[in-house]
């Protein structure tokens, strides 16, 4: 190994209402792969962008080479030798590998002006191959595979003489054999003395590729350890760390008969024979990574995607859902993962979004009996404390909170049984969080079942009553409330 | 808690109230400016002259709220006053009374073609219906051999010029009332109108919601396809002749009434009443200007103005709004 490349001293960042990062150091040598990990919202990005230049910082400096560095702009950092390899790739999908490689500085003939493509290819060809890549410059980039556009924006980097390169979950995307090769190239950037710095929620494969694990939580850093001298328990109980408390107001509710059963449920690629069962007055928490399928699931059971083969029985009746509109009047409801993209319309009252989804069994026949729909707007704004002036306010006035809480009381007026809930608290204070808690156990007493997801575990393992673990696709493990452990979950994510 | 009907009601008249405000200060204008505009005579011309177009401003309210467009109005006008008077030439011409159910089939298929692209091929509509305004209207000089074909006789005059004895109103103003106040029903006060509004103000929550989304689409075109087929048997009466260069550029009447009206080009937000008093500011504007001495060119590249002018005014509004 070689000198210190970067150094990053005592960030801290603020954000209006959240403290993201409080006095976290890292550091990375030439020729290592440190691997950052921790929870969503535990300040990994912050880092990562600050690094990059996008935010600038409140407190803290930035080293690189022992040198002070300051960063006003993505274009300063990546001056200094900084390459972000995002989540979603940027690249120029209409154009080649090669003018994806030179983008900026394409080679032209003299005195023309215009691109000279044979010198182009030529030299693409030639830096790939230095890089012991196999791809033909001519292609279409649009036309390769995740994890090639991948590999040529590694190529990319390098080529524009990146010394710290920082991925962020870069196997998301990728199968088994796409991830291996992602390593012997990051293995090949390590010989050329590259830092690299590796994020990822997988920590199988942070023991596999990284040198030392830098682990943050709540915007703090907790410690960094050699990689080969640490476990998957010490890590995940590092990750975790707070017991949790009474902020889940879960209570004990009896579990009834079989409301939803679904048999060798399959979406060609996705998801692969996923079977399971949801009960009256149980929560079932849906868990696994990005990717794994589990909201593909959610989506085919409420008819917004579909599904190759499998059985759906609803109340010991085979069902066989076409739309959101089918599963509707079957008694499934759904609550989106994005209440801006699919929950509301922003613009429209809020008696408007709590009946929307209801308005053909409002009753009043082909006309809209607007006094019916004024008492149940009313009531919901009671019963779920929705903070609004009155009922004919726009949403897109009120508060992320009470946005959810306006999605939530559509779902309930729909009346239906069965409830899909894809991320229910998800970007919402902790009063507006308790509030939905509540209304799921609401539910629970009066005899519906829940089928969740929520990326966030505490939430999972304290509101559910058993957890369905998916991993590519497959039910990989189940858990009943009293044995599921943050780290079973994990552990089970990676089988 | 405050009456959610009142205040949407009121926050949608305040624009509909300056709209109809503004129409009174025309028509005085006019009628000081001229003494021939504000005869009972002249202003019944004028509404019949403008029911033609009005009908199709109606049902293309609803699509614009939806975030679509109908452009291929003007070619489905042309082609059903062809095909009428085709038919009714023919050596053995086809019974007057099959005329207008022939006209109003050839409307909801032209519609039902439009909305079959647009929704089950997602496919844009202003592409969709421009292609289909060159196709229907190319079928109309094809149909006529690009002449004019005369239709004197029979349903279509009756449609386009009868005048109703004792009131004095004419039939074509008749249709557009009877339009308008179905619409306004439609729009305003049925569960399908609802829907129209939610589609236009976040289409993937709607479907989200269990809003057949493409079917609520579709019956849109269909209608749409029908209203202009009705503009065309009222178009071919009150000119006695069947050609397909009638209604050539209908749709910039159309689009401004719309626009005009209140109603946003980005979708969600639109009445049938700030349609009527955008077709309504639009004929007296036409009318007002030729009784004063201008003539229908000049009022064309006028018109062309308004059309930008009102678009910025509403954009200007609703960025103040945030």
């Amino acid at each position: 190994m070689g000198g210190q490349l970067l150094e990053m001293r005592s960030i801290s960042k603020q954000f209006p209402g959240v403290q993201a990062l409080k006095d976290v150091s890292i550091d990375l040598v030439a020729g290592e792969v440190l691997g950052v990990v921790g929870e969503n919202g535990a300040g990994k990005s912050t880092l990562i962008k600050i690094l990059a230049g996008d935010y600038g910082m409140d407190a803290g400096e930035i080293l690189i080479n022992g040198q002070k560095a300051v960063f006003r702009s993505p274009s300063d950092a990546s001056s200094q030798g900084i390459r972000v390899l995002y989540q979603e790739l940027i690249t120029l999908d209409t154009l080649t590998v090669a003018e994806n490689l030179f983008v900026g500085h394409l080679p032209t003939r003299k005195g023309t002006g215009l691109l000279d493509w044979r010198e182009t290819n030529e030299n693409a060809r030639a830096v790939l191959r230095r890089m012991k890549i196999d791809l033909d410059p001519r292609t279409i980039v649009g036309d390769l595979t995740v994890h090639q556009k991948q590999v040529l924006e590694i190529a990319k980097a390098i080529h524009k003489k990146a010394t710290i390169l920082v991925m962020d979950e870069p196997t998301a995307a990728l199968g088994e054999e796409d991830t291996q090769s992602l390593f012997g190239i990051i293995r090949g950037l390590k010989e050329q003395g590259v830092g690299v710095i590796y994020i990822s929620h997988r920590l199988k494969e942070v023991f596999e590729i990284t040198d030392r694990v830098t682990v943050l939580r709540d915007g703090q850093k907790i410690g960094t350890v050699r990689t080969n001298q640490a476990s998957m328990v010490q890590l995940i109980g590092m990750m975790v760390g707070r017991e949790l408390t009474d902020f889940y107001p879960k209570r004990e509710v009896p579990i009834g008969e079989t409301l939803l059963e679904v048999r060798d449920l399959t979406i060609k690629g996705i998801v692969e024979k996923i079977s399971f069962s949801l009960h009256r007055g149980e929560i079932v928490g849906l868990f696994g990574l990005l990717g794994s399928g589990r909201m593909n699931v959610l989506r085919a059971l409420y008819g917004l995607d579909s599904y190759d083969g499998g059985t759906i029985v609803v109340e010991g009746q085979q069902v066989s859902i076409s739309g959101p509109d089918g599963a509707l009047s079957q008694g499934i409801g759904y609550m989106p993962i994005d209440r801006k993209l699919e929950g509301l319309a922003l613009g429209l009252p809020v008696s408007t979004n709590i009946t929307m989804a209801h308005i053909d069994r409002i009753g009043g026949g082909f006309f809209l009996n607007r006094r019916l729909e004024r008492q149940k707007a009313e009531k919901w704004v009671r019963d779920v404390s929705i903070r609004t002036p009155d009922i004919a306010t726009e949403v897109n006035s009120l508060s992320g909170g009470n946005q959810q809480k306006i999605v939530l009381a559509k779902l309930l007026e729909t009346g239906s049984r069965v409830f899909l809930m894809n991320e229910p608290t998800r970007g919402i204070d902790v009063g507006a969080k308790v509030d939905i808690y509540q209304m799921m156990e609401n539910l629970c007493e009066a005899g519906a079942g829940i089928l969740m997801i929520s990326s966030e575990l505490p939430e999972m393992l304290s509101m559910a009553d058993r957890i369905i673990v998916i991993a590519k696709g497959r039910v990989t493990a189940e858990f009943g409330r009293q044995e599921a452990t943050q780290e079973k979950l994990l552990r089970a994510t990676t089988l | 808690m405050a009456d959610a009907l009142q205040l949407q009601k009121r926050k949608r008249l305040s624009t509909t109230l300056i709209l109809f405000l503004a129409l009174v200060a025309m028509v005085s204008v006019f009628a000081v400016l001229s003494k021939d505009f504000y005869s009972f005579l002249n202003l019944s011309a004028m509404l019949t002259n403008i029911s033609f177009s009005g009908i199709v401003a109606g049902t293309l309210t609803f699509i614009l709220i939806t975030g679509g467009l109908d452009i291929s109005i003007g070619g489905n006008i042309a082609l059903t006053s062809c095909l009428v008077a085709y038919l009714f030439n023919l050596e053995k011409p086809v019974p007057a009374w099959a005329l207008v159910p022939i006209a109003l089939g050839l409307g909801a298929a032209i519609g039902a073609f439009n909305g079959l692209f647009i929704t089950r091929l997602d496919l844009n509509p202003i592409i969709t219906t421009l292609g289909t305004m060159a196709v229907v209207r190319g079928l109309g000089y094809v149909l006529t051999k690009s002449r004019s074909i005369l239709i004197m006789e029979g349903v279509t005059g009756f449609i386009g010029r009868t005048v109703i004895p004792g009131i004095q109103i004419p039939i074509p103003l008749i249709l557009l009332i009877l339009t308008f106040v179905i619409l306004y029903f439609l729009l305003g006060h049925s569960k399908f109108g609802r829907k129209v509004y939610i589609i236009g103000a976040n289409q993937a929550a709607a479907r989200v919601s269990g809003i057949r989304v493409n079917r609520v689409k579709f019956i849109l075109y269909l209608m749409s396809g029908v209203a202009a087929s009705v503009s065309g048997l009222i178009l071919t009466g009150q000119t006695a002749v069947g050609m397909p260069q009638h209604a050539n550029g209908v749709e910039l009447d159309v689009i401004t009434a719309v626009l005009l009206g209140g109603t946003a080009l980005s979708g969600g937000k639109g009445s049938i009443l700030g349609t009527l008093a955008g077709v309504l500011i639009l004929g007296v504007l036409y009318n007002g200007f030729t009784m004063i001495g201008f003539k229908y060119v000049h009022i064309r590249v006028f018109q062309g103005i308004i059309l930008i002018l009102i678009v910025a005014l509403y954009e200007l509004r609703e960025k103040k709004r945030y």
